[in-house]
């Protein structure tokens, strides 16, 4: 449909439509409701607060919207596939290759990093009795700078410019002579705002739990997930550097006239390596806090202490450090030769290993333990047998032989698809249900979880494993239709149905929180009887925890001080906590992001010098605003 | 710096050295995208690009700057405040001198032609060597703010300790060119 602006006319199509008219709805409804409720104040405190729960809540939040938004995406590309030469809507075509790259580009850096992020920031601080993460301020410039970034990724939808390039960016199709249009840009600078944010993040995270534990928590007491958040974050100040020096040269290709990745000179092999050096590594990235979420989970739910403690850190250091070894894994078609092949094969393989030990001390710490099956504890049991089922996909995969069958077809969409969903996607739900007590005070209800966990596991299956068998009969991946006579369109609606009933049981959340805070029964600090630190602090969090610090004295302390019947020692000798302070600096900084990037992409050059002298204004603003003034030379005279 | 003082200044200072730890990862991948395309098959050949003088020029500014960072940070310490002035004072300069040597380079390459697409060598030698210069621009715009904040009287010891996080910053960039002089200068002048 056309439509004519400012004397200027334009194409819209009918989905951009229908998102504008659904957005303006729901942006309206959501207005109204926050100045009936008198709630601005409420967004203000939000906007400017640096602590670290409320951070997590704000990375959780955006990190389910969008998840809806890709989730949309997923059900519209399996409509179109639901039937041979199907014409769903406008999802043919280019729009097809629209929707499957903001669906993995979104699942990816929006969705599954923002919430694991969010789970991070919220419990590893409680886990291991710090006051807050090291560094507040900066901790809410990388939310904002993730909020800044995906918004910059999701407003390409309303221009009609959404980038179609696939998750991947793969050149040349990203350089400017295949994709002119500001499309790729939004991918770009998308990507890169949101990643140094995530880059602050995990910087943050590392100097928190290496500085700030309670007393006595040495590393060897820390819980789980704190150690594979540790591990995750080194992984991703590598990862996601590289990832930011690839796009910074794409940029530099698509604006600048370089010719890195295409041309006669530049070569887009170079892109895969550099995309995959990061790409193979945030796989890790997700599922190594998902494997920390299940760890807790499974103990706490076991009454027992995680199997094999030394042994499950371990594993994940040996994935950590493996996990940059095997990024040419996803280039075996391309050509590298036999013998770097064959290295990268074997590395894949070697990975097994690690991750076998990790499902086997799962398994042993439920053996003979006080088994209790409420929702997380479903989620986490879940993982294990589905997850097994994508390593052992990922095996069939690493052999580089056999890899040239399976390459781009719907078997390779089938692994990543086990292995992502079955760690990342259900380890955030088991944390969700595991932790939302801690962050509202409320537990789900365990009806509706259960209904929300067997529907979701039933749709995952029967979406993703008839596409092992459609991609070994041929079925490409990335592309819009098949035909009749190729024999697939059984096993293709079954793939619908699934993804039909995963998008039901979604609804199913929101029921149940809408529910939960409907019904408002608070329950204790404690409704688990948990392990670890974090249960000991009240629920929901106060902005001041650990007033007094507990001293912890092996692992699990929290635990075994309740099972002697004594509350924990406590000490008032602690280091000086992190200053907090309240600004919106962060939030003004990152939007001057949003603009520089915006001035770029449209070569409305004024805009970005613009943008990027607020910046550096902003800087200085903050470098003489310094929250740490008012707390030094309190003790002795300053002597200048 | 009292105790507390401390523990806040390790965190920063070990966060800061993180944030040092991922400008490696950058310029190492800076680094092998130079090395992977340079020479070019195509357009000018390095060695007849880069100018002998220009690069021992900036380099003595630069590296010297270092230098009379050191110096100053001493003189605070030993409480010369007028010494101290004068040590940044010459560190800024000198890397305004830097720059303007910078400045001056690509814009004489432009000039005789070797813009940033004529060539993958020339393309990689800019997004490495500008990343760079970008660096030491946005250093000597903090040593503006340092300044500032030194006339501010800000408690002495916050102010020793931005000046410490400062100089690892600017020595870790003139670390990274002493590599820029040996990875894509040196192996072209000799």
């Amino acid at each position: 449909m056309e439509i004519t602006l400012f004397g200027n006319t334009f194409m819209m199509p009918s989905d951009v439509l229908a998102a504008w008219v659904f957005s303006l709805i729901l942006g309206g409804i959501v207005g109204f409701l926050i100045l009936k409720k008198r709630r601005l104040g409420l967004l203000w405190e939000y906007m400017i607060t640096t602590n670290h729960r409320k951070i997590g809540i704000l990375y959780m939040l955006f990190g389910i919207i969008y998840f809806f938004r890709a989730g949309l995406d997923a059900l519209f590309i399996r409509t179109q596939l639901a039937f041979p030469n199907n014409d769903f809507w406008v999802f043919q075509g280019e729009k097809y290759n629209e929707v499957f790259t903001t669906h993995g580009t979104m699942m990816i850096f929006f969705v599954a990093m923002p919430l694991l992020l969010g789970l991070m920031n919220t419990v590893v601080p409680l886990q291991i009795g710090a006051r807050d993460l090291a560094f507040p301020f900066l901790n809410a410039l990388g939310f904002w700078l993730f909020f800044s970034g995906s918004l910059f990724f999701n407003i390409s939808f309303f221009l009609n410019m959404t980038p179609e390039i696939g998750w991947t960016g793969y050149a040349p199709l990203s350089t400017e002579q295949f994709t002119p249009g500001a499309g790729t840009d939004f991918y770009v600078f998308g990507l890169q705002i949101s990643g140094l944010g995530t880059i602050f993040t995990a910087l943050n995270l590392i100097v928190t739990i290496v500085r700030h534990r309670a007393p006595g928590m040495k590393m060897t007491r820390m819980p789980l997930f704190t150690w594979t958040s540790l591990v995750t974050s080194f992984l991703i100040l590598i990862a996601f550097t590289v990832l930011a020096i690839a796009l910074y040269l794409l940029m530099f290709d698509r604006m600048f006239g370089a010719g890195f990745f295409s041309g006669t000179e530049g070569n887009p092999i170079y892109w895969q390596h550099l995309f995959w050096i990061f790409g193979h590594p945030e796989v890790y990235i997700l599922a190594l806090p998902a494997f920390g979420i299940f760890s807790d989970v499974i103990s706490t739910f076991s009454k027992k202490r995680i199997f094999g403690y030394p042994i499950m850190v371990l594993s994940v250091m040996l994935i950590g450090f493996l996990g940059f070894m095997v990024w040419a894994h996803h280039m075996f078609t391309v050509g590298l030769g036999p013998m770097a092949n064959t290295f990268f094969a074997i590395t894949t393989m070697l990975i097994a290993v690690p991750t076998g030990i990790k499902v086997f001390n799962w398994l042993f710490t439920m053996r003979l333990g006080v088994i209790r099956f409420t929702t997380p504890m479903l989620f986490a049991l879940g993982f294990i047998p589905s997850f097994v089922m994508g390593g052992v996909t990922g095996v069939m995969l690493s052999v580089s032989a056999a890899n040239f069958q399976f390459h781009d077809t719907h078997f390779v969409v089938a692994h990543f698809h086990y292995v992502i969903i079955a760690s990342t996607i259900l380890g955030i739900f088991a944390g969700l249900y595991y932790w939302y007590p801690k962050i509202t005070g409320y537990v789900l209800d365990d009806k509706l979880g259960k209904w929300h966990f067997w529907t979701f596991l039933i749709g995952f299956h029967l979406t993703f494993f008839p596409m092992h068998i459609t991609g070994l009969e041929g079925m490409p991946r990335r592309v819009y239709t098949y035909a009749e006579s190729d024999g697939v369109t059984g096993l293709n609606f079954t793939s619908t149905i699934g993804a039909f009933l995963m998008g039901i049981s979604m609804l199913f959340v929101i029921w149940n929180v809408y529910k939960t805070y409907k019904e408002g029964r608070k329950v204790g600090d404690d409704p688990w009887d948990g392990r670890t630190l974090e249960w000991s602090v009240a629920s929901p969090v106060p902005d001041h925890t650990f007033d007094p610090m507990p001293v912890v004295k092996e692992i699990d302390a929290f635990w075994f001080a309740k099972a002697a019947g004594e509350k924990m020692p406590v000490t008032d000798k602690v280091r000086a906590s992190p200053i907090e302070v309240k600004s919106i600096l962060p939030f003004l900084m990152s939007m001057t992001f949003f603009f520089l990037s915006w001035g770029l992409t449209f070569a409305w050059y004024w805009m970005s010098i613009l943008s990027a002298l607020l910046l550096f204004g902003l800087l200085v603003i903050r470098a003489l605003r310094d929250e740490r003034e008012g707390f030094y030379g309190r003790r002795e005279k300053d002597e200048s | 710096m009292n105790r507390e003082e401390m523990a806040l200044f390790k965190d920063k200072k070990m966060g800061f050295f993180i944030y040092l730890g991922v400008e490696v990862v950058m310029f190492a991948v800076l680094f092998a995208t130079y090395l992977i395309f340079t020479p070019a098959t195509q357009g000018p050949h390095p060695s007849e690009v880069f100018e002998a003088k220009i690069v021992i020029l900036s380099s003595f500014f630069l590296l010297s700057s270092s230098g009379t960072l050191w110096l100053g940070e001493r003189a605070l310490k030993k409480k010369k405040q007028a010494f101290f002035l004068i040590g940044l004072g010459i560190t800024k300069l000198f890397a305004i001198i830097f720059l303007g040597f910078e400045v001056y380079e690509f814009a004489s390459f432009v000039k005789e032609g070797y813009g940033m697409s004529a060539s993958v060598f020339m393309s990689s030698y800019y997004a490495l060597v500008g990343l760079h210069a970008a660096h030491v621009a946005f250093g000597v715009g903090w040593m503006g703010v340092l300044f500032v904040q030194y006339f501010r009287r800000i408690p002495l010891t916050l102010f020793t300790e931005k000046l410490s996080i400062f100089a690892y910053y600017w020595h870790f960039v003139d670390i990274v060119w002493v590599f820029i002089i040996g990875i894509v200068y040196l192996p072209y002048l000799l």
